[in-house]
């Protein structure tokens, strides 16, 4: 099954959702810490964007963010012309039982309750809207559990009684119920072995196909979406430093770190085949001191190509359609990078 | 493999059986392999194939219910399989080291790292208090911790996960063993510091000599470290061979079926493979091949019998009928010539939008 | 950790001796506290001059008392009085403490503040002194002595449900269910009640235990006893004042008192066993390490051994 990749459409029509200007800071007093800060991403109908970052990047955070269980303490989140980042109380929960904005949880064993069964989790939902009776919300959940390829027979089981595979799709079929026109999933395959990851990644696909839903995939492994993304947006520390279409960021990344990123990732070819290895984008005890200071890039410190003009943060600036990047030097690294030597 | 282990083999089991939930199940069948000095050998398979039950029994800790059904181990030519638990708390440590998945669940997370790590040097060397401060610090810069000192006055919660794997690492050749088991080591690390740690297990090995047994799920992973990989399958070794040989030639439909789902990274190849199916229950009675129920080219006789590991050469052997089989040896998806340069790349993909 | 509540056959509450024997101590008892005056052979005020402090014999099971009334229905008809007012006092310290322990952990953290610093103050009272005072202000009737020990028990109840929730009121489905719009109290019927129950009966157990022997004391000390109406514990402190004669005779009421106490205890052990037996550790398959993570390794490696 091949996945078509789709181009997101003219800049004229709005975005779905709109995330401006997001600094989040979580913790209180002296142990507070700014886990993101001026995050910018807006998410277009029909796409499968790729969001990654390693531990510490805020991706987790940005999703939490995202639904409301975190409020930043600036910028807005817009959804379909509303702003949901300010709604408390009852009106919150109004939003919330539209079911518009959906998350999938990184850790089913956590994000089931393995008191109640297959079927009461996936409807759970429907229950809380209301308005439906038993027989209703039996139907929804029958076609939920379809969506993700699982039997109607689970229903009656307990999360404890079926497999890692499956509790990460009664997951997905519990955000499906609730008709979600935006989906976020946090991390979906990352404690799977090969085969199931690639099942749940084409099971994503086509979804965003079959309901015309688009997805934020949250990840840590940036090739594992080369398969299925359309757009890939990489995170470190808290800021986007690249945001751009798979095709172009793949062939040829324009910021170092999404490079190393790349490069770090194994791969049954032979590291031979890669115009990039590790080595070519590490900093060595023989690159110059990078810049220090809090308004510094905040990859500056691991960067092999810092200068000094990377003691301010680069803002993100447009390199091609559709296609933004964090670094100063986002033309010129890579043939540095090249010149460098390939073995340590 | 029968015969005379190598001289310098460090590592030897030969038809391990090891059964499970009170000897009710076989979950490892005939099991033989070889580790030399200096050889990185790595095992790779589904959760439930056997890889980590194997890796146990090599260590004599396997968890409760299981035991060692036919078989023997040996360490260093030296037969270990009926060793009494004075005689395993000797080799581990001084003969054999392990590093498993989650570094920070094996670590105390009172205590400084520093205080851990010349914990096991005081017990186990008896060096006195402040030489093993001494040692550990040393050893935390071994494995390529900058700024030692800090980190050894830390404690865990206060360091990343691949710092406290280098921790592990260190605490698990801190005695100077000659074989180094890694149990799923790098599966929760995130990409770069997977990559920081599996060449400094390399760098380890080049240095010291140090055999290493790598277990993991992830064929990628295994390429970019061993020299040797073995492939299990509900609970038998069904490949192995040099990791190169292996890569481009796999005689057996598992591993074809484990590269193409490996076959990841090229936003171009859109398709994601799968292995359809489940493997068999653990300790299944099945007759004859235990992948034929998944196996897209099973034939009558991958059913009638066992199938037993035959040679394919010197070095490569495959648990296969059809190994031999000229027709199951031609992937297209594997001949796929993976493009080297950017321009190339650049000039591929030009190719491909004008074609559609 | 995520824990069940979900019954599975092997934990039902009557797996151990100990609790089938305690159950079946407390549902003679309870069905004294309902029938035992009427079951008594003997009226229970019947004075015979004639038999004081008897010994066991075939007309007076138990024997007589100082005034030659017949022990066993004396006791028999006082179970009413001692355990009815003890489930008195666990009644108002569950009512109004477990309800206030679960909501206090969604109802913000002044609330809870708030809540935790009463909590507190009541605590430091010592309950056998609060009665004596509460009787005195309201008259000496059991059913008043007992309302302070009720009180007193609401901190218990408070900390103990308080506790309970806390462990799942924070859980990632209790989010999830947040985010499908559901309010607190959907949250609290659906998810975190089931949960907390096997905790809170343990409490209720320990805490009729507790209230038992407040009983007893109290009407020991004869407070809230109208004579001549029997009571356990004034069965008992009348056979203390007469223990040169019938050094036997407080053995009956003391040893009655400790195998209901104690029966209650082994109730409370074989809930809490039972909560423990249904208990599924949670691998937190998590390929991300995080900090102070717990039995994560080798559950991870349990877990993809389990999964199909």
């Amino acid at each position: 099954m091949t996945a078509q990749v789709t181009e997101p459409p003219a800049t004229a029509a709005p975005p779905l959702l709109a995330v401006a200007g997001v600094d989040v800071v979580l913790g209180h007093g002296w142990r507070a810490t700014q886990v993101l800060t001026g995050v910018d991403l807006d998410i277009w109908p029909g796409e499968i964007v790729g969001l990654v970052g390693e531990t510490g990047s805020g991706k987790t955070t940005l999703a939490r963010t995202i639904v409301g269980l975190i409020r930043p303490r600036q910028g807005r989140i817009v959804f379909a012309g509303t702003e949901i980042s300010g709604l408390r109380g009852g009106a919150r929960r109004r939003e919330r039982r539209s079911g518009h904005v959906q998350l999938v949880f990184q850790d089913p064993l956590r994000s089931l309750d393995p008191d109640l069964t297959v079927g009461e989790i996936v409807g759970e939902g429907l229950t809380i809207r209301g308005g439906l009776d038993a027989r209703q919300i039996s139907e929804q959940v029958d076609d939920a559990l379809a969506k993700v390829g699982l039997e109607a027979a689970l229903r009656d089981r307990a999360p404890g009684q079926i497999s890692g595979g499956q509790r990460q799709r009664v997951s997905i079929a519990r955000a499906l119920a609730a008709g979600p026109r935006l989906l976020l999933c946090d991390e979906p395959v990352s404690a799977l072995d090969a085969s199931n990851r690639n099942y749940i990644l084409r099971l994503l696909a086509g979804l965003r196909d079959s309901l015309d839903l688009p997805i934020v995939i949250i990840s840590h492994d940036l090739s594992s979406l080369a398969g299925i993304a359309d757009r890939v947006v990489v995170l470190y520390r808290g800021r986007i430093v690249e945001d751009g279409p798979v095709s172009q960021v793949f062939s040829a990344p324009r910021h170092p770190y999404t490079a190393l990123l790349m490069a770090s990732a194994p791969s049954v070819r032979s590291q031979g085949d890669r115009p990039l290895t590790v080595h070519h984008l590490r900093r060595t005890a023989a690159d110059p001191p990078p810049p220090d200071g809090g308004t510094a890039c905040v990859f500056a410190a691991r960067c092999p190509f810092a200068i000094a003009a990377c003691a301010t943060q680069p803002p993100l600036t447009t390199v091609a359609d559709r296609w933004t990047a964090a670094c100063h030097r986002h033309q010129e690294w890579g043939e540095l990078a090249s010149k460098r030597p390939r073995h340590p | 493999m029968t015969g005379k282990p190598p001289r310098d083999e460090v590592l030897g089991l030969e038809n391990l059986h090891v059964t499970v939930h009170d000897g009710t199940a076989t979950a490892v069948r005939g099991v033989s392999l070889s580790v030399a000095a200096g050889e990185i050998v790595g095992l790779v398979g589904e959760s439930g194939s056997g890889k980590t039950l194997t890796c146990r029994a090599a260590l004599g800790v396997l968890p409760p219910g299981c035991a060692v059904g036919p078989g023997t181990i040996s360490f260093e030519r030296q037969d270990v399989t009926d060793l009494s638990r004075r005689g395993w708390e000797r080799l581990h440590g001084t003969g054999m080291g392990a590093v498993f998945q989650d570094p920070a669940s094996y670590l105390n997370p009172n205590l400084t790292v520093g205080s851990q790590l010349a914990e096991v040097l005081r017990v186990k060397q008896r060096l006195p208090r402040r030489a093993a401060r001494r040692r550990g610090i040393d050893l935390l810069a071994a494995v390529g911790l900058h700024r030692p000192d800090w980190v050894s006055h830390q404690i865990p919660g206060e360091l990343s996960g691949g710092m406290l794997q280098r921790v592990m690492i260190a605490i698990a050749i801190s005695c100077e063993p000659r074989l180094l088991i890694a149990d799923e080591a790098t599966t929760a690390l995130d990409v770069t510091i997977q990559a920081e740690i599996i060449e400094l297990l390399r760098d380890l090995r080049d240095q010291r000599g140090l055999a290493v047994l790598f277990v993991s799920h992830d064929l990628a992973v295994i390429r970019e470290l061993c020299d040797r990989v073995i492939v299990f399958y509900a609970g038998e070794i069904v490949e192995s061979g040099p990791v190169g040989e292996i890569i481009e030639r796999p005689r057996h439909p598992y591993t074809q079926a484990l590269l193409r789902v490996a076959s990841v990274g090229d936003f171009r190849r859109r398709e994601l493979q799968v292995i359809p199916g489940q493997p068999p229950q653990v300790g299944a009675d099945i007759t004859g091949c235990r992948f034929a129920g998944r196996c897209p080219a099973a034939i009558e006789a991958c059913r009638s019998g066992p199938v037993s590991l035959a040679p394919l050469s010197d070095v490569h052997q495959a648990r296969c009928v059809r190994a031999t089989d000229p027709e199951l040896t031609a992937d297209p998806e594997l001949t796929a010539v993976p493009v080297t340069t950017a321009a190339a790349t650049a000039a591929a993909e030009a190719a491909e939008l004008a074609a559609r | 950790m995520t824990r069940t509540t979900r019954r599975t056959p092997r934990s039902s509450v009557l797996r151990l001796p100990s609790a089938r024997i305690a159950v079946a101590i407390l549902a003679v008892i309870v069905f004294l506290a309902i029938f035992g005056s009427a079951l008594a052979p003997q009226n229970p005020l019947a004075i015979d001059a004639g038999a004081l402090y008897k010994g066991p014999s075939l007309h007076h099971l138990l024997g007589t008392d100082y005034l030659g009334r017949d022990v066993l229905s004396r006791l028999m008809a006082g179970t009413r009085l001692s355990v009815l007012t003890a489930f008195e006092a666990v009644a108002i310290g569950l009512v109004i403490g477990a309800p206030l322990g679960v909501a206090t952990v969604f109802l913000g953290r002044s609330f809870d503040f708030t809540a935790n610093r009463v909590a507190d103050a009541l605590m430091t009272l010592p309950s056998i002194f609060f009665a004596v005072a509460v009787t005195a202000v309201l008259g000496n009737g059991l059913a008043q002595a007992m309302i302070p020990v009720g009180i007193l028990l609401v901190p218990v109840f408070f900390r103990v449900t308080r506790a309970a929730t806390l462990e799942f009121g924070r859980a990632q489905y209790v989010e999830a269910a947040e985010l499908l719009g559901g309010s607190k109290l959907h949250v609290i019927r659906v998810h975190v009640l089931r949960k907390v129950m096997p905790t809170m009966a343990v409490t209720t157990a320990q805490a009729a235990a507790g209230a038992l022997l407040a009983v007893s004391f109290l009407t020991f000390l004869g407070i809230g006893v109208q004579p001549p109406a029997p009571t356990w514990g004034g069965v008992l402190s009348s056979d203390l004042d007469y223990l040169n004669l019938a050094p036997w005779a407080p053995f009956i009421p003391g040893l009655l008192i400790a195998i209901t106490v104690g029966a209650l205890n082994a109730l409370a052990d074989a809930f809490r066993d039972r909560a423990g037996a249904g208990e599924l550790v949670s691998p937190v398959a998590d390929p991300v390490i995080k900090t102070h993570s717990t039995l994560q390794a080798l559950e991870a490696a349990d877990d993809r051994q389990t999964a199909a």
